[in-house]
């Protein structure tokens, strides 16, 4: 699958949050094949910003437009995981990417064996352990038709396997034409990103 | 109107100033009233010829009542212009509001009990006007409960404001019901029979003590939104200028 | 599958995972009507006094009871956020979530309030009126305490708080069906009343839902 070229502005976003500015005046751009990292030390806002593109978090000062569109316009455009596990506990693994991905049995059978939950389809999420229970949260890169990826902190409980094959992912992604923004404390070997570095407000 | 004008009132320090003078005005002006409304029903107004000299406590309750029930109405109002004009000084009314609001239900209520006991000869009664009130009560209640529990004071305002206008939209059916349901019940065997007219040496000192308590709610209201202004402004250099020339 | 299948699938399934949300305010609300000849006396002609009115306010107390954690879970997984990349109105799933609720949390309680009108000794017609009275008005109060769970998920030492917050709005409600079982005890018509009831149970189910979405989009924008 190819995407549409698809493009995601950021200009003179401010945001300030109990009493203190997190970032002021930021502004950039972002197109088809571009990743980007978000970097700065804890409670510099990066998952503010990162919500705030995905529309999660009201912009308070500032324009943040996919295409030139609003965002309220292109919400299924993005996919964005956060730190919260994503998944219900008590749905097996295979219910909670149906519903999250929309997509059938198949699809999404063959995108747990990606993420090596090969055989875990119809373990309940709560049975799962940490790293595995992310996995399954991920497995939705792999069967997701959004060009504009939004991660915050995906490796995570990650073991160097899965940090391997959640990097060949987003290459893919990136060279089908779709864009990717992420947090991490752990660079990335075989990531071809920009970093955006938050917490120095001028 | 000017954008000027209007954008002033978004600046928490111009309104702190401004505020601390009208709350000076209101207070003089709300003092003068009260005293002279007061001393007048109280003193010189005629006694009721059915009651005697305990209706003169409507010169207290009947102004309280009125002003809980305004005050719903203002905090709607606050809670609108909260979400069109996204003003942080209407969330700081509507928490100084409620508060003055809850005031002056538990007042209105306490006041009724004791004009009760000798009317009715209970303190109380499931009277249509009573229970209203007492539900208004709960409304102002849950409000101050429910900004307590949330910490980040912009989404406090906001969790409030959806409540408000719920709430207000509910109102007059609450009202409405209860009175109702008074009808449907057997209707209170005592039940104050109210006069079609009163003598204007009665209702004058009323008229009076009504404007005078708007106006020292106003002067509550304004104290209280000065205090939460200042609260939540602490980080602010003004309010660190002002609190070390104190 | 569209979003609608979806979102009922899920709600179906999730309901099948937790029986003892099912169970546990049909389980409060027996124990409830029998504290009552307990409390009064297990003379049945008092008891039919104040049955119905005792059973509608115990099904209001476990209707209470297991709306108010509606979005919680949802909420604490990072599920709900999700919901707002689907592309479809949050007001319109959150009242697909409300309408399942209803269907499998608060059905099951009306099925057994006959029961608990036998034990309390309530003539068969007022009984029939009272069932008629829960299935009418339970969804605008199921409306309004998702309402309560949607406006206090972002805090977590709220409690109760969400049921204190929704109480007051319920007096309509509960004022009306306490009108029609008065009817239907001395006999006389009820159409009209519950008709009354049913259009607000309609305009709550309808509007109330708006509110919710906009309670959840708020707590979403305040967490992390």
């Amino acid at each position: 699958m190819i995407f549409e070229p698809v493009s995601l502005n950021i200009s003179q976003v401010s945001c300030e949050r109990d009493d203190r500015l997190l970032f002021h005046n930021l502004s950039f751009a972002l197109r088809s094949g571009d990743i980007l990292r978000v970097a700065g030390p804890n409670g510099a806002g990066k998952t503010t910003l990162l919500r705030m593109i995905a529309g999660l978090f009201e912009v308070q000062d500032g324009v943040i437009t996919i295409d030139q569109e609003p965002l309220s316009e292109r919400r299924h455009q993005v996919l964005y995981i956060g730190h919260k596990p994503q998944v219900s506990r008590d749905l097996t693994v295979i219910d909670n990417l149906k519903f999250l991905t929309g997509f059938d049995e198949p699809v999404v059978k063959q995108a747990l064996i990606d993420v090596g939950l090969r055989g875990y389809h119809d373990s309940l999420v709560k049975e799962l352990s940490q790293g595995q229970g992310r996995r399954c949260a991920l497995a939705r890169l792999w069967c997701s038709e959004a060009p504009i990826w939004i991660l915050d902190e995906p490796y995570t409980a990650l073991d160097v396997t899965m940090v391997e094959t959640l990097d060949r992912k987003i290459n893919a992604h990136v060279a089908q034409g779709g864009l990717c923004l992420f947090t991490t404390h752990q660079l990335p070997q075989s990531l071809n990103f920009e970093t955006l570095e938050l917490g120095r407000v001028d | 109107m000017s954008w000027r004008w209007f954008h002033q009132w978004g600046s928490p320090r111009w309104f702190y100033e401004r505020a601390g003078r009208w709350q000076l005005v209101c207070g003089w002006l709300a003092l003068i009233l009260l005293v002279v409304g007061s001393l007048w029903g109280l003193g010189f107004a005629p006694v009721d010829y059915q009651q005697g000299n305990s209706y003169r406590i409507i010169y207290l309750h009947v102004p309280v009542a009125f002003l809980a029930q305004a005050m719903y109405a203002a905090m709607a109002v606050c809670a609108v212009v909260l979400f069109v004009w996204k003003m942080k000084l209407a969330d700081v009314a509507m928490q100084a509001i409620a508060v003055t609001g809850l005031a002056f239900t538990v007042l209105s209520l306490v006041s009724g009990a004791v004009w009760g006991k000798p009317t009715w000869g209970t303190y109380w009664v499931w009277d249509a006007r009573l229970t209203s009130m007492l539900i208004l009560g709960f409304l102002y209640l849950g409000l101050i409960g429910l900004r307590a529990a949330i910490q980040d004071p912009d989404q406090a305002g906001k969790a409030c404001g959806i409540l408000v206008l719920v709430g207000v939209v509910n109102l007059p059916i609450i009202k409405y019901s209860v009175e109702w349901w008074n009808t449907l019940h057997q209707p209170a065997s005592l039940k104050l029979t109210e006069k079609p007219t009163m003598p204007a040496s009665m209702w004058m000192p009323l008229l009076v003590n009504i404007l005078g308590y708007y106006i020292a709610a106003a002067y509550l209201v304004l104290g209280s939104m000065r205090a939460i202004v200042i609260g939540r402004e602490r980080r602010a250099s003004w309010v660190k200028e002002l609190v070390g020339r104190a | 599958m569209s979003i609608e299948k979806r979102m009922l699938a899920r709600e179906l399934k999730l309901a099948a995972a937790r029986p003892g949300d099912i169970f546990k305010p049909m389980w409060f609300l027996m124990l409830v009507i029998s504290m009552v000849p307990l409390a009064l006396s297990p003379d049945s002609v008092l008891l039919a006094d104040i049955g119905s009115a005792m059973i509608w306010v115990a099904t209001l107390l476990a209707l209470l009871l297991n709306t108010e954690h509606l979005f919680q879970s949802d909420f604490s997984d990072g599920v709900l956020e999700q919901w707002l990349f689907l592309d479809r109105p949050l007001a319109w799933l959150v009242g697909l979530k409300l309408i399942v609720h209803w269907l499998f949390h608060v059905v099951p309680l009306i099925c057994i309030t006959p029961i608990a009108g036998l034990m309390l000794s309530v003539p068969t017609d007022v009984l029939i009126a009272l069932l008629m009275t829960l299935v009418v008005a339970t969804p605008a109060l199921t409306c309004f305490s998702g309402l309560g769970a949607a406006l206090t998920l972002g805090s977590s030492r709220s409690g109760i708080l969400g049921v204190l917050v929704m109480m007051p709005l319920f007096v309509p409600v509960v004022i009306l069906a306490a009108g029609v079982l008065i009817r239907a005890t001395d006999g006389s018509e009820i159409l009209p009343l519950m008709a009354l009831l049913g259009a607000f149970s309609l305009v709550a189910a309808t509007l109330v839902p708006i509110a919710v979405s906009a309670a959840i989009r708020l707590n979403i924008g305040g967490s992390n």
